[in-house]
């Protein structure tokens, strides 16, 4: 077993049933997250990259594959989880005004894992406080409410109480997407140093191409439920190879002339996002990709290895059948 | 060519909430010309938006308006009485939204309110239009916002629309009565990437070709960077620069204006740059003089007491700051 991998997803999958047919949230999606790095996967919406998160974080059993976390199979459900292994897995939410209770003060939101853990007996002040200085919010604050908080300070509180159990994995779902970028830039320096001090490993879920270029070693990308390339950061922004990955990076709203020299040229996004309940057939991008060929309504590409550790789903790299 | 449609001086808008009175708008002066794209940047709750619907005056039941200046075409809007005010929204001004789903009433087809618009811009000209008509004129507009199949369009509930779509039956609606300037409101935020990318390109292929002034308000920097003329950056209630867009991204001269440009990641990597540090200051008691003195890394005294007004550095660039002079 490869012993560097703190968490391996192997071809998992989630379903959901509604009336209307099954949703395929997540379809048969396999990566690796390595101790200490920060793992980004992107994706618009509606392309089940929080689904995984919740899935992994245990929220919904997986419909099928595995989740290994640090060699021990974890699929089934948190239910089935040991409070040992909850502990280890922590989970940062998109919106902060939502993932904290508010009718309870700061104290109350942040002793709570103290207590389910069993890690502060009795008197849990003095924790609290540690863990508020430890991310610069004013120890006055654990008699606030989270409504009397300012965006950037409820997710700071929310921060706080992930790494309030000390856990070895955190996965963050759009951390700052709901905060005004002077805001972000504190937060993310701030979870970039905590990565270093306490040694953990990130898994870093955004739309936001520019944010994950400075954060993740290796991003992965979805689109409707499946990953369509995975690679290192730089081989990703530099030798962007699935249609998909193009169409997103020429997409995105820059603001400096260097940046605008790197954005591939050719591609000019066109055609809507299909629904979850109609996917097309063969490979699901190709309604909106201007390099279709005729095989890819018909048949799905397999994932192919094109170079060390990048990965592109997409029959135009497929040269076997060329 | 610089024929200004629009000038709005001194604008100061109040809030009456529960516990006092929230001073949120200080002192707001733009101008757009005829024309011309303009951009509005700043962060949430900066009062972009406030700027926008009191110029069109549509501020809710609790703003109070101390003072204001608001020309349109020459003409006092603060002055207009109601009919006037609905000629002024019916024909030359109108406003896209944020929130396409928020904007558009889930319970009545595409139909129903498109026409509705239709029919009243082209009454407030003179043209009673008849059914048929409406119907003709609401799908050149669908069509001209890039819509496919106008008519299945007008058949569906919004619910059954994509975000995207929906945001395309907005703009096609604010057309029908945008003949002199349109307010986009954000129109990209609430969609993914690829989607608002094509939502600003048919945005701004409208205005060239029909000639119209538009004003974009986002929060997305790079967004605004490959659309407007000019730009306005607002903080904290007050516009405190304003530029030629290459010159605002090029030479930013006010300190928050660097800082917010800062601490955008960028694509080309180089980590996370550090963000303005402090937070937006209340708006019950806002300071005195500067109002983003409690963040400034170059806060002298002088920015206590005063408060800075705009003065031109040069090559039309306009910035509230002590540090350039006055």
């Amino acid at each position: 077993m490869s012993n560097d991998n703190i968490l391996e997803v192997i071809n998992l999958k989630k379903y959901f049933k509604v009336s209307k047919g099954t949703i395929k949230a997540v379809d048969d999606i396999s990566f690796t997250v390595k101790y200490g790095e920060t793992f980004g996967l992107v994706g618009e919406s509606g392309s089940g990259k929080s689904t995984t998160g919740h899935v992994i974080v245990g929220l919904y059993a997986p419909t099928s594959g595995r989740i290994l976390f640090e060699g021990a199979d974890i699929s089934a459900g948190v239910e089935r989880r040991p409070l040992s292994l909850k502990k280890k897995i922590q989970m940062v939410f998109q919106d902060p005004a939502t993932s904290l209770n508010p009718k309870r003060t700061i104290k109350q939101i942040i002793e709570l894992p103290l207590k389910v853990h069993d890690i502060c007996h009795g008197d849990t002040s003095q924790k609290v406080a540690e863990l508020l200085q430890m991310v610069e919010l004013p120890v006055e604050y654990m008699d606030r409410y989270p409504t009397e908080l300012g965006g950037g300070e409820k997710q700071m509180v929310a921060i706080a109480r992930a790494l309030a159990v000390n856990p070895s994995f955190i996965i963050l779902d759009e951390p700052t997407s709901a905060l005004d970028v002077s805001i972000q830039a504190k937060i993310i320096n701030m979870l970039m140093r905590f990565q270093k001090e306490f040694n953990l490993s990130y898994l870093f879920i955004t739309h936001n191409l520019s944010l994950m270029r400075n954060v993740a070693s290796r991003v992965a990308i979805m689109y409707l439920g499946k990953i369509v390339e995975l690679a290192s950061t730089e081989e990703f922004f530099y030798n962007p190879l699935h249609p998909y990955t193009k169409m997103l990076l020429s997409s995105i709203p820059v603001i400096t002339d260097e940046e605008e020299a790197m954005k591939p040229k050719k591609i000019i996004s066109t055609g809507e996002i299909p629904g979850a309940l109609n996917v097309p057939p063969g490979c699901s991008f190709h309604p909106r990709c201007p390099e279709r060929l005729e095989i890819c309504d018909k048949v799905e590409p397999f994932m192919l290895e094109i170079s060390s550790g990048h990965l592109v789903k997409c029959h135009l790299y497929d040269f076997t059948k060329a | 060519m610089n024929n200004t449609l629009l000038n709005v001086k001194e604008l100061q808008v109040h809030f009456k909430v529960y516990g006092g009175i929230l001073k949120v708008l200080n002192d707001v002066t733009l101008t757009v010309n005829e024309k011309e794209k303009v951009g509005l940047i700043g962060e949430s709750g900066c009062g972009k938006t406030t700027t926008m619907k009191a110029i069109i005056r549509i501020l809710p039941w609790n703003a109070i308006v101390p003072k204001a200046k608001i020309y349109f075409k020459g003409k006092d809007v603060m002055k207009m009485n109601d009919s006037e005010l609905k000629k002024l929204r019916r024909s030359s001004i109108s406003m896209i939204f944020q929130d396409p789903t928020a904007a558009l009433n889930p319970v009545f087809k595409i139909r129903d309110q498109i026409f509705d618009v239709v029919k009243y811009a082209n009454l407030e000209m003179g043209k009673n239009l008849s059914k048929k008509e409406i119907e003709e004129e609401a799908i050149r507009l669908l069509r001209e916002a890039a819509l496919p199949e106008p008519e299945r369009i007008l058949d569906s509930y919004p619910f059954q629309l994509s975000g995207g779509m929906r945001q395309r039956v907005c703009i096609a609606m604010a057309l029908a009565s945008a003949r002199e300037l349109l307010i986009a409101d954000e129109p990209g935020t609430s969609l993914d990437v690829t989607i608002e990318d094509q939502i600003l390109r048919l945005l701004k292929q409208i205005v060239e070709e029909r000639r119209t002034s538009i004003i974009l308000i986002s929060h997305a920097l790079g967004a605004v960077k490959g659309f407007v003329d000019r730009v306005y950056v607002m903080y904290a209630g007050c516009i405190v620069e304003s530029a030629r867009t290459f010159d605002l991204f090029h030479e930013p001269l006010h300190p928050y204006t660097k800082g917010l440009l800062a601490a955008v990641p960028k694509l080309t990597g180089g980590g996370i740059p550090e963000g303005i540090k402090g937070r937006v200051p209340d708006y019950m008691n806002p300071p005195l003089g500067c109002r983003f003195i409690t963040r400034c890394v170059h806060a002298m005294p002088i920015c206590e007491r005063k408060q800075p007004r705009m003065v031109n550095a040069g090559n039309n660039h306009e910035v509230a700051c002590f540090l350039y002079g006055e």
